[in-house]
This record gives C-alpha cells, structure tokens and sequence, in this order.
C-alpha cells in the first residue's frame, strides 16, 4: 500500500522536480524534523545532529564527545553493537556515529525500502544507547589506536599541529579524537553524563533525504522522538579567544613529503565577510585552477599538493594554504606560497579569475549536495547552526556578489598574521 | 588524478530491470522507460556511444575510457599510461597549458582523471549548458593533446611526489606491495605510476608514440550520462568523435599469471608503529563464471562490520583494530586480498585466525542469512553508485571495456542466481591453506 503511493508521488515529482523542496517540522519538545524527498535512486539516507563537540570539551576532556559516539555504537538497551550492525547491514545501510567540532552525528544510509526500520534504529541508538562499562576500555584502546595511526600520518598530524597552533586555548584546538592522556582520565561516569547533558531534544535536529514520502517520515519520526522530556539546558563554558600568535612552529616526523600549512584566522559562519574570504581561498587554492596550484605545481613543479580552503564554524575558522612536497623543494616552496599571499593583499585579482573562482566554488558546492547522504547533512546542519533552510540560496547570490575590492579587502584584513606548521621527514 | 589499483566487480543495472519487471517498487517502476537503460551505438570509426538520461541534478557525467591501461605498457616503460593521463590535461593546439583546469573549473564542473592495468578514463562533470563544450573537449585531448615538452618536464616532479605519497600511506602501499608479490612478473603486479629511473629520463617522442598507438577510436569508450536528451547528446558526439580517423589498435597478448604459494611471502620494514598484514588469493578473471560466486564470497568473509573475518578476528578475538576483503576483478586475472591493520605481536595469530575463517567457509560453506545480506549490499552498492551521474557512468565505462555492458546490466540478477553451494564450491577451488601471496608491514628501520 505504502509503495502505491509512493509511487505517485514520485511520479509528480518527476514531473515537477523544483518542487522537491524539504518539508520541516518543530515538536513541542525542541526536537526538529526535516525531511527532503529525492525519487533519483531507491535510497534513503538520515543524519542525526545533536550541539555536542569540541567546541564544549577543554584538554582533561578532550575527544569525549567521539568518545561517547564510539561506546553508543556498541550497544543498545536492546541489541548488542554486533546485532546492531547485522541488521543495518541486512537493510543494505551502513550506521555510524562520531563527534566533530560544533556538533555529533548518527549518521545513516539503507535501500529506500527499508526507511521506517532504518528510523527505528537510529532512534534505537540516539536514545537507548546502553553504554555498558565492560565497552569503555575496550572502545579507548581502539580510539588510541587511531590516534597512534593519525599521528603516524603526516598530513594529519600536521593538520593537527596547525589547528592547536592557531587556535591556543580555544577549543578548536583540540584533536577532535582527544589525545591518549585525555582518553586515558575519561572513564564511564564521565560518558555517561556527557551523553546526558547534550542527548536533549531542543538540541537534536533529524534529517532524512531519499526516495520516501515526508509525511510519513514525519509521522514516524514524531513517533519516535517525540515524547522526549526537555532537558536542563547546557551551561556554555567560557572559551578563550582563539589566539593566532603568528607563530612557526617545526616538526620531525618519518616520511617522504614535508608538509607545509599557513594560514590565519576567518570569520564565522553567516558572518557578512564569509563569501569574500571563500572566494579568495578559492582563488588562491581551490582547484587545479588556484594560484597555487598553478604558480607552484603546474609552472614550477615545486609541490605535489596545494590547495587552500575556508570552512566556516560557529567560532571563528579558518583559512589554510596547504602544501605537500619533496622535502628538497621545502623551502623554495613556503617561499613561494608566502609571495602567493603578499600577491593577493597587493593586487586586485582580474575578473577573469574571479569569474573562475565563483564557478568553481558555486559548482562545487551544489555537486556536493547532490547524494542523499550529503543533502540530509546540509539540511541538519544549517538547521542546527540557526542559518536557515534559504542558506545555499543566500550564499549563493552573495558569493556572486563579491567584487575584486571585497577579495583584496579580506586578503589584507584576514591574511596579517599567519600561523605556519612544517612538518618534515626526519 | 590518480591510479586506481582494485576495481571492484559487483553492482549492476540488473537491479533496476528486475524492479521494473516485478513492477513492485521503487526506482524501476516509476522511471519512464526510456531513461531506465543506457543505450550503445558504434559509432563508423569504431567509437562507442553509451547514453543515459538521467535528471538527479542539472549536470552531466562525460567520461572517456580507453581501452589501454598499465598492462599495455612494454616493461622497460612502465608509468607510460599513467604520465598520458597527466599530461593530457595539459593542452592542444588551440588550448594552452592551464586553460582546460580554467575552463572546467569556471563551468562550475570537475575534472578527473584514473588508470588501471586495464583502463584509463578521463572523466568531466558539467552543468548541462555546457554539455557541448564538455563533448568537443575531450575529443580534443583524445586526439590532440600536444604534449608541452616545458610541461613534460615539470610533470616528473608531480609524479614523483605522487610516488612518495602513495608509499607513505601504509593502507595504499601495502595494496600496492601485496599486488607485486602475488602478480610479479605479469602486468597487474607493476607499479602503475612507474619507476624513477624510466620517468626521470621520458621524452616527448616516447609519449607521442604511445599516445598515438592506443588512442584510436576502436579503443575509445565515450559514457554521457545525465539531465540532457539523448539524441542531443548523439548529435554532439558524432560531430566530435565521428571525425576521428579509423585506425586498427594494437593490443598486445598478457603473460599467463603465476601460481601463489610459500615462495610469495614478503615483509617489510616501515615507519609507522602498528603493524599491516595483507594477503591475497588468486581467483577468478572478469569473464568467468566464478565471478558472481567469489563476489558474494569476498562480501560474507570481509566487506562489513558483520563479515565473517570482522565478526571473529576483529570482535570476538580483538586480533586485529581493522580487517577487511577486496575482490580485484581484471579483464585477465582476478585477486582476493585481506587486509589488516593490528599490533606487530599479533601478526602470526591473526594469520592464523584469517586461515581459520576460510577454512571453516571451505567445510562448512556459507549460511542463506549470509547469502542473503551479501545480495543485500550488492543490491545497495548499486542504488548508491547510482545516485549520482558519474557514479553510474562509471559502472558503464568499466564493463564496457574490461567485460561487456550487457554481463554489466544482468550482473545483479545473475549474483541472485548463485546458492551457497556455489559459494562453498568458489572457496574450496581458490582459498588454499598454502596458495596465497602474503606482505606484512612491520615496525622498525624503513628498508628503503
């Protein structure tokens, strides 16, 4: 019954595609249901967020917020974390969970024919998680594992070099793994009331995407979510301000690359500057078309890798030029990134350029939102964040906006102090 | 750009057909026939057309394959295909060095670029106004590409960074190591990006006459899937690729592939402080039978949480922090690898813990929940492969030139075909207790 009519509405849908637009629905608990229908491919995928992070934890606690997700996975009130994954695998899906920096996710995918057990399941480990203490050591010693094979990766632990580099004491700095001795003073206790103070439904945002109908997602998800109590509301911490201090620090590490990072604070997501210092990341890194790219890899062979990016964050972000290259070309290499920089906060970009770096970050950006799996995320986290559903539009008509003075005027406002990591091969 | 080392045979538009004839749910069913399958034409020259509309978004896949990859190369030029593929974004004569990333970029596409032993693609994704520039460029670069010998030069640096990248990842090298033992001397065993010392010394003349031995039309494979109507997109493509002028292609024999055993053992000393173990089974080519079978089996021993190898070595025996199965299915010759990251004490137990895995497969065979959830994830691979319109023309591209379009479309109908016995009968014929290639990672002075 259910596939009959689904099946009309697929068909209207494919008859007026612009119509896919996502339905979105407040509980009288807090707890926010969005929903997106996308006939393309018989998926569906669902994206949990909840305000928990990095952003709330300090170095004594530092990665708890994964921690916690690693222990939810083992286990339900109901099932054991084996008899978990055997019936999401049995639904064609995957199910994950994990901790970032201003939010966590129970992140969820399944044939489209399966959506209604797939909900269940993630209702099943967001609010029955059984978090049993014979899981924490266990679950500590597989995270400090992955911390030990990070570190061994110089890519990311110069990333993580950098970001506490730049950050100091504001909680951006911390590996959003934690460090060994973090993870080693976390015990069960400490899960479990982390888990209590943030798992509060005024603080949780469900998305789903795919080949279903909204409303009878909607229905279900207010099923499940719905008779949530409110919880106490969460005490922010007093964060410090991140402080750059330009300084450049150097690491040793076995390897064959050096890995170069330079960068400096940016401003914060929906902050009036954010499409200007995004389409001068991507005129200076974005693509093969970058000025890095081009003046460092393509003329002169000087790097194998060299991007930059701005990924906006509640606190202020940042804005990284990035290098990979042979430890021989090192030097010759920062140099030339650091003239890069002297360039852009001198002289005006052309248009032409300016044109290619709006094409490129507008058509990146609507390819990345092409997968369920990706619409649900971008549907819950601009939802959790407070931007807004008309976000991608906004952004859109702002970033078309940007003109060649608004590029040099954040080049030179936000690309004063530069932090630099360098991490060679010893 | 990279070099893709396993491609993976599974995942099939099977699926959709067999939905659409049920007529009971999802995808098939509501999808207006037309569009539910590609369709292939060859085109006088010898290039073939697959085209499938598919509207999930307002952009178009374009992806050359060709008929050629890393197994085409004489062994004193390995890294050949791999160093076209680079420069062939490098320019025409009527594009200079950089334009086309400018191009692309500016479209608000991507431009993407792999090789494999069999295959190369070069694959571009656009918004569909810009369908038609898309089409004329990459019958440009398929004929054109006019190899800059400035860019020629500054290239070799790029590559060698990529070799360095690749061996300073532990997962990727270790892939890389255990397809050298288990492969060596045939073709599927060779570093795809080359040797330093042929790269260091490669001329403009040696690229041209590589690039105009294989980039004839009977080996180009043109895939256009995406929101624009077929018969524009034919339009289009005779007009470009239908001028390219017929030549025969030349495709050399492949050695026969060596048998595994003891002899195929290697370990190496690297940086990192956890220890990789890898192993590798020889099993069946694309074009065989057992293709299905050892597909379904690989999925039941590795290829989840709850695989059988995750479910004992990982969880009940804590063994290893991650174990997983792959299925390198090759035009020529197929491979099986089992890969694990865990503790350097741990090494020989978790060995033995793997072997015991499939032996208990090989006496006991596989149970239907197994079957079953394996046809299950073939079934979802393909629905999220598909989801995007180079994800599906990539399952095109793929079959077309290292199997067939057809054994492709009926992929997922035939692997529901295939019974536990099946599936016993695959592991007993391949999975020996002796007759597999191994490397192992282990920690200590690097011994490069």
């Amino acid at each position: 019954m259910t596939r009959v009519v689904l099946a009309l509405l697929i068909a209207g849908l494919l008859a007026a595609p612009a119509a896919a637009q996502e339905t979105r629905e407040r509980l009288d608990n807090g707890f926010t249901i969005l929903v997106r229908e996308n006939p393309i491919a018989p998926v569906v995928a669902v994206s949990l967020l909840v305000k928990m992070g990095t952003r709330w934890e300090d170095s004594t606690n530092a990665g708890i917020s994964n921690f916690v997700h690693a222990v939810m996975v083992r286990g339900t009130a109901r099932r054991s974390g084996s008899e978990l994954a055997e019936a999401i695998a049995g639904l064609g899906g995957k199910l994950s969970a994990k901790g970032d920096v201003d939010d966590s996710e129970i992140s969820a995918t399944a044939l489209a024919r399966f959506w209604r057990e797939l909900l269940g399941f993630t209702a099943e480990l967001a609010l029955e998680p059984k978090l049993s203490p014979g899981e924490v050591d266990g679950e500590r010693d597989w995270l400090v594992g992955r911390i030990q094979k990070r570190r061994d990766n110089a890519p990311a632990r110069a990333f993580d070099e950098f970001y506490a580099a730049l950050y100091g004491a504001h909680p951006y700095a911390i590996p959003g793994l934690g460090t060994p001795e973090s993870l080693a003073r976390i015990d069960h206790a400490a899960l479990v009331a982390w888990y209590r103070r943030f798992y509060q439904p005024e603080r949780m945002t469900l998305a789903v995407s795919g080949q279903v109908s909204a409303a009878a997602v909607r229905a279900e998800a207010r099923r499940l979510f719905g008779a949530l109590p409110r919880g106490a509301p969460v005490t922010e911490p007093a964060r410090s301000v991140p402080g750059n201090s330009g300084e450049r620090r150097v690491f040793e590490q076995p390897a064959q690359q050096t890995q170069i990072l330079v960068g400096a604070l940016a401003p914060p997501l929906g902050h009036p500057d954010g499409a200007a210092v995004k389409v001068l990341s991507t005129a200076l890194g974005g693509g093969m078309a970058g000025r890095l790219f081009v003046e460092l890899r393509d003329k002169r062979g000087l790097a194998y890798t060299a991007a930059a990016y701005y990924d906006p964050v509640v606190d202020p972000g940042a804005i990284v030029l990035y290098l990979g290259t042979a430890p021989e070309n090192a030097t010759k290499a920062e140099e030339a990134l650091l003239r890069e920089v002297e360039r852009v906060r001198q002289d005006l970009v052309g248009a032409d350029e300016l044109d290619r770096a709006k094409g490129y970050l507008l058509g990146r950006y609507a390819m990345d939102r092409r997968t369920n799996e990706r619409r649900a995320w971008y549907l819950a986290f601009y939802e959790i964040e407070g931007v807004g559903a008309d976000y991608p539009e906004r952004y859109r008509r702002a970033v078309e906006a940007v003109t060649p003075s608004d590029v040099l005027r954040v080049a030179r406002q936000y690309l004063g102090t530069l932090t630099t990591v360098v991490l060679r091969p010893r | 750009m990279s070099a893709s080392v396993t491609p993976v045979a599974r995942a099939a538009l099977g699926l959709a057909a067999i939905l659409l004839l049920a007529g009971c749910a999802t995808a098939g069913a509501m999808r207006p026939a037309a569009t539910a399958t590609p369709t292939r034409e060859v085109l006088p020259n010898g290039v073939v057309l697959i085209v499938q509309e598919q509207r999930a978004s307002e952009v178009v896949a374009l992806q050359l394959w060709m008929r050629m990859g890393g197994r085409d190369e004489a062994a004193e030029e390995l890294g050949l295909a791999h160093y076209i593929e680079h420069m062939l974004f490098k320019g025409t004569p009527t594009r200079p060095p950089g334009s086309i990333d400018t191009l692309i970029e500016g479209f608000g596409g991507t431009s993407n670029a792999f090789t494999s032993y069999d295959t190369t693609h070069y694959d571009f994704v656009v918004p569909t106004r810009h369908l038609r520039a898309g089409v004329e460029l990459l019958a440009d670069l398929a004929v054109n590409a006019s190899f800059p010998p400035e860019e020629i030069e500054s290239e070799k640096k790029v590559v060698f960074e990529e070799m360095n990248l690749i061996e300073d990842d532990p997962e990727k090298f270790l892939l890389r190591r255990l397809y050298e033992v288990a492969y060596s001397p045939h073709p599927y065993g060779r570093a795809l990006l080359g040797r330093r010392e042929f790269i260091q010394k490669l001329d403009r003349d040696q690229l041209r006459q590589f690039y105009r031995k294989h980039f004839v039309p009977k080996n180009m494979v043109l895939v256009v899937v995406g929101a624009a109507a077929p018969a524009q997109v034919r339009q289009l493509v005779e007009a470009a690729f239908g001028r390219i002028q017929a030549a025969a292609p030349s495709r050399g024999e492949t050695p026969p592939v060596p048998t595994l055993g003891p002899a195929r053992r290697v370990d190496v000393s690297r940086a990192e402080k956890q220890a990789y173990l890898g192993l590798a089974w020889r099993t069946a080519p694309l074009a065989n039978e057992d293709v299905y079978a050892v597909d379904l089996l690989t999925s039941i021993l590795g290829d989840s949480p709850t695989s059988r190898l995750n479910q004992t070595v990982r969880e009940q025996l804590r063994l290893v922090a991650t174990i997983e199965a792959g299925y390198g299915a090759f035009e020529k010759a197929g491979l099986v690898t089992v890969t694990a990251r865990l503790e350097p004490a741990d090494l020989d137990r978790a060995e033995a813990a793997i072997l015991d895995v499939i032996r208990k497969v090989r006496a006991d065979g596989v149970t239907e929940a197994e079957r079953q959830r394996a046809l299950i994830t073939a079934e979802s691979s393909y629905a999220f492969d598909i989801e995007t319109a180079e994800g599906l023309a990539k399952t095109y591209g793929q079959a077309e030139t290292t199997w067939t379009l057809d054994n492709e479309l009926a992929y997922l109908s035939r692997l529901r075909g295939i019974t536990a016995a099946q599936i016993q009968a695959v592991a007993r014929k391949y999975f020996g207790d002796e007759d597999y290639a191994r490397v192992r990672f282990v920690p200590g002075a690097p011994s490069r």
